[in-house]
């Protein structure tokens, strides 16, 4: 079958300037992606996985093997119009703003200056930097030129995306958008590489995982069939007595199983939301990016890429999330696959700040969240889970510059924005 | 090309917004208004515009030359040493195109520039005139010296080996017992040069007779001009040399048949190694290009009149306007910034900042030094100069000779700078040198790995 990445005996080996071998940085990997998988290469620092990348790129030329993807060069500009590549950090030009970043990178996937015009508000709009769209992204913070480089990656609306770290430095309504969109994009047919060591985002996504240490796959395969342990159960329950439990307990038992008893903890996202949804509701300004949780329509539409795209290049306001002329392919709500308590948290992180200077939502967008109506697929996962270790783990922790308590040391910079 | 124009623009973008050209910009917008009020030169207005043109213009190259390094250099090893290259290099842009792009976008920087201030320059040297006390005088000589474009015409230099060869063999042992400390090599050398000489000197009474083909003037209205420099065997007391001159076409009077077309017929008295001009309608020169010049030595003298190898003798025409000749010197410094993009970019598809910019300027230090460096290497002792005649020169031949082709040795003096020398430095510096490294640049960077090596 034609995998969408596939790597045969990839070796990079790193040498002295003698020639002498050093590193052997990826030794003999065999990676195969199937299309439409959201995979994970997962790897301690230093394990090669970003090295496998820049090979499956050409940016870097393997010492031996091949690196193929979907069924070509990485090299290979006709393959490079089908991919989305997010570097582990966002390399911009300092001295563009948002909205020319986009349109050169529009420009180099060859776009029509229509679409590339709808493209580039959408996706604005969907990263939250609408509002400091016009200052140079040499000043962004670090989350922030981390949305511009994810937009970036998703202007030609990708057939296989390559994310490395994306998560790093966003805050945890980011982090939470990115996995969404994730999930959003694999329900298209998108596939997806994503590349981390935070554990709890891939565990979220992902359909398949490698284990990489020091350039070898150490264990490769499902994600629930990795971590399942078939020697347990869990039951989740309402609020019950102490008696219920006691008989519980009893059933238990006597099928000889011992059992634990505790009350679930809050999760550590829904009260990061909690926090920033008051934060916004008292309209304190913010510098930095707007949380939203949208993605962009043409990111997400069901239609064939060119349909919609020149019908809504041809729209007179494209930007703006089309209500009632555009029924079939009203703006998705995210799926906020949290209890429902959350999905009001979010719809209110997106309603406009009054005396705020930063951007006003969309209504409609706002109102779509509040009242989600589109078809929610059935196998979401639960994408709180392990929330704590995101948000813990490695460098992410909450940006500075989405949440408002910590706005006032953003004011100087705010000027232009 | 959506593609190279995009990488193309983003290039002017970054090298006006990061305020590496902005530097530039604003130094040349300072000095040359300063410049304009400063240059005086000799006090006169031929001076002042001579001074203005000279330096201002040079000043331009310069510091264009300075820029077009460093940002050809730069605009590609930051993407690099940023890792920006990670995000365009993985777009559907091929890497030749990338570099075009950089490439194309440096030299519209560099027309643009180039446009503004050498416009900037014309504009002032044009305008100055008038806010100058000038008299009538003036400016008639800044008419026909300086706002003209005058072809020059010297004679050929002759061969003389023959005579040469023949009068070594003829009185060798006395050669060698007067020269004794020179070589054979030198001593042929010696005697060429005063053969030469020979047949450009007119004892008394006699006369040296110049022909010249292909003379052009615009039109039979405009002035033919014979500039001359004098050299005598023994100085008068005053200084001053007399002499008879007749321009025209001789042919008619050597054939003894009716005369058609004027012969001009001067009697003058000239101070010593100094030039001097005569004047002369075009109409003397014959239909089919052909102009002779004749000098007689009258015996007023009592010396030898010579007329140096170098310069003793030129004539001059109006060839073509100002306005032409000076856009032809711009686009020669054109075809220099091209060049040095064309490097620049070169160092910079394989070294990283720094070391590109090194790099760039030795070349442009050799490159603007070559004329130099070439006599330094011809003056040198036979086997010494063998190991730099197969090293450095051929180096320097390699390499674009700025200061053979500079433009303000043209203007300055109102010369013309033909199409076909403005051709000749297009074929060599553009179409040959630049582009041969521009496929060399091309190569490495295709390649080359852009990725660091992290592990």
């Amino acid at each position: 079958m034609d995998y969408a990445i596939e790597t045969i005996s990839l070796t990079k080996i790193f040498s002295d300037w003698w020639g002498r071998a050093k590193v052997y940085a990826v030794d003999d990997l065999n990676l195969k992606i199937r299309p439409n998988e959201v995979f994970g290469l997962l790897g301690p620092n230093g394990s090669g996985k970003t090295t496998t990348i820049k090979m499956l790129l050409g940016l870097l030329h393997p010492t031996k093997g091949h690196a193929l993807l979907l069924g070509g060069q990485g090299a290979d500009p006709k393959i490079n119009t089908r991919i989305g590549f997010l570097p582990e950090e966002s390399y911009l030009y300092r001295f563009l703003n948002a909205r020319e970043t986009l349109d050169f990178y529009g420009r180099l996937f060859g776009l029509t200056p229509d679409v590339r015009k709808m493209r580039i508000e959408a996706l604005l709009e969907m990263v939250g930097l609408k509002a400091v769209a016009r200052r140079p992204v040499g000043t962004y913070s670090k989350g922030m030129a981390r949305r511009i480089g994810l937009a970036q990656a998703l202007i030609n609306d990708p057939d296989l995306l390559i994310l490395d770290e994306p998560t790093t430095g966003l805050d945890p309504i980011g982090t939470r958008q990115i996995k969404d969109l994730i999930l959003k994009l694999a329900e298209r047919g998108k596939t997806i590489l994503l590349c981390s060591h935070l554990l709890a985002d891939v565990e979220d996504v992902c359909d398949r995982i490698s284990i990489l240490y020091g350039g070898k796959v150490q264990s490769e395969g499902r994600v629930g069939d990795l971590l399942r342990q078939a020697d347990k159960r869990q039951i989740t329950t309402g609020a019950i007595s102490e008696k219920a439990l006691a008989k519980i307990q009893k059933i238990l038992n006597e099928e000889g199983v011992g059992c634990d008893v505790t009350s679930p903890m809050e999760k550590l996202e829904t009260f990061f939301i909690d926090t920033v949804v008051e934060a916004q509701q008292q309209a304190k300004p913010t510098s930095g990016a707007v949380s939203t949780t949208d993605i962009g329509e043409f990111l997400t539409a069901e239609e064939s890429q060119g349909s919609i795209l020149d019908r809504l290049a041809s729209t007179s306001e494209p930007e703006l999330a089309p209500t009632g002329d555009l029924k079939t392919e009203e703006v998705e709500p995210v799926e906020v696959a949290t209890p429902q308590g959350n999905q009001d948290l979010l719809s209110d992180l997106v309603k406009p700040d009054s005396g705020s200077e930063t951007e006003q939502v969309d209504s409609t967008a706002a109102a779509d969240l509040a009242a989600p109506k589109g078809p929610k697929p059935t196998e979401v996962p639960d994408v709180k889970k392990n929330v704590l270790d995101a948000l813990m783990g490695g460098d992410a922790t909450p940006d500075a510059t989405t949440s408002a308590p910590q706005e006032p040391k953003k004011d100087g910079e705010s000027g232009d924005g | 090309m959506g593609r190279i124009w995009a990488v193309a623009k983003n290039t002017i973008r970054q090298a006006l917004r990061m305020k590496v050209a902005a530097i530039f910009i604003v130094l040349l917008l300072v000095l040359l208004p300063v410049m304009g009020l400063t240059a005086t030169g000799d006090g006169t207005l031929m001076g002042r515009l001579q001074t203005f043109l000279s330096y201002g213009l040079s000043l331009t190259s310069l510091l264009l030359c300075l820029l077009t390094i460093i940002v050809a250099s730069y605009t590609i090893t930051s993407d690099i040493e940023n890792r920006v290259i990670y995000m365009v290099a993985t777009k559907p842009i091929r890497r030749h195109q990338f570099i075009l792009g950089k490439l194309l976008g440096v030299v519209l920087l560099d027309i643009g520039l180039l446009i503004l201030f050498a416009g900037g320059i014309y504009a002032t040297v044009k305008l100055l005139p008038r806010f100058q006390d000038a008299s009538e005088a003036e400016i008639a000589q800044v008419n026909s010296e300086f706002f003209t474009a005058r072809a020059s015409l010297v004679p050929p230099v002759l061969d003389v080996t023959e005579e040469v060869i023949a009068l070594y063999q003829e009185k060798e042992d006395q050669l060698k017992q007067v020269y004794s400390s020179l070589t054979q090599a030198e001593i042929l050398n010696e005697l060429t040069i005063r053969k030469r000489l020979e047949k450009r000197a007119a004892a008394v009474g006699q006369g040296v007779l110049w022909e010249f083909e292909n003379v052009k003037p615009l039109g039979a209205d405009e002035s033919l001009y014979v500039r001359f420099k004098y050299d005598v065997a023994e100085t008068p007391a005053d200084n001053q040399v007399y002499g008879r001159w007749q321009i025209g076409d001789l042919r008619q009077m050597r054939e003894g048949t009716e005369i058609k077309t004027y012969i001009a017929s001067e009697d003058r008295k000239d101070p010593l190694r100094t030039f001097r001009e005569i004047e002369i309608p075009a109409s003397v020169v014959a239909d089919d290009g052909y102009l002779a010049v004749g000098y007689i030595n009258p015996p007023l003298n009592r010396t030898v009149v010579l007329f140096p190898l170098e310069d003793g003798l030129e004539v001059l025409y109006r060839a073509d306007s100002f306005t032409a000749n000076y856009v032809r010197a711009t686009l020669v410094i054109l075809c220099r910034l091209i060049f040095l993009a064309v490097l620049g970019v070169l160092a910079a598809s394989f070294l990283s900042f720094p070391v590109a910019i090194l790099f760039c300027l030795v070349v442009f230090s050799i490159g603007s030094v070559s004329g130099f460096i070439l006599e330094a290497i011809d003056l040198m002792d036979a086997n010494i100069g063998m190991i730099y005649e197969y090293t450095i020169e051929m180096v320097v031949h390699m390499l674009p000779r700025f200061d053979k082709f500079n433009p303000t040795k043209f203007l300055v003096p109102g010369r013309l700078l033909s199409w076909s020398f403005l051709g000749s430095i297009v074929v060599s510096m553009v179409c040959v040198k630049a582009f041969l490294l521009l496929i060399l640049s091309l190569i490495i960077f295709s390649f080359r790995e852009l990725a660091k090596i992290i592990v």
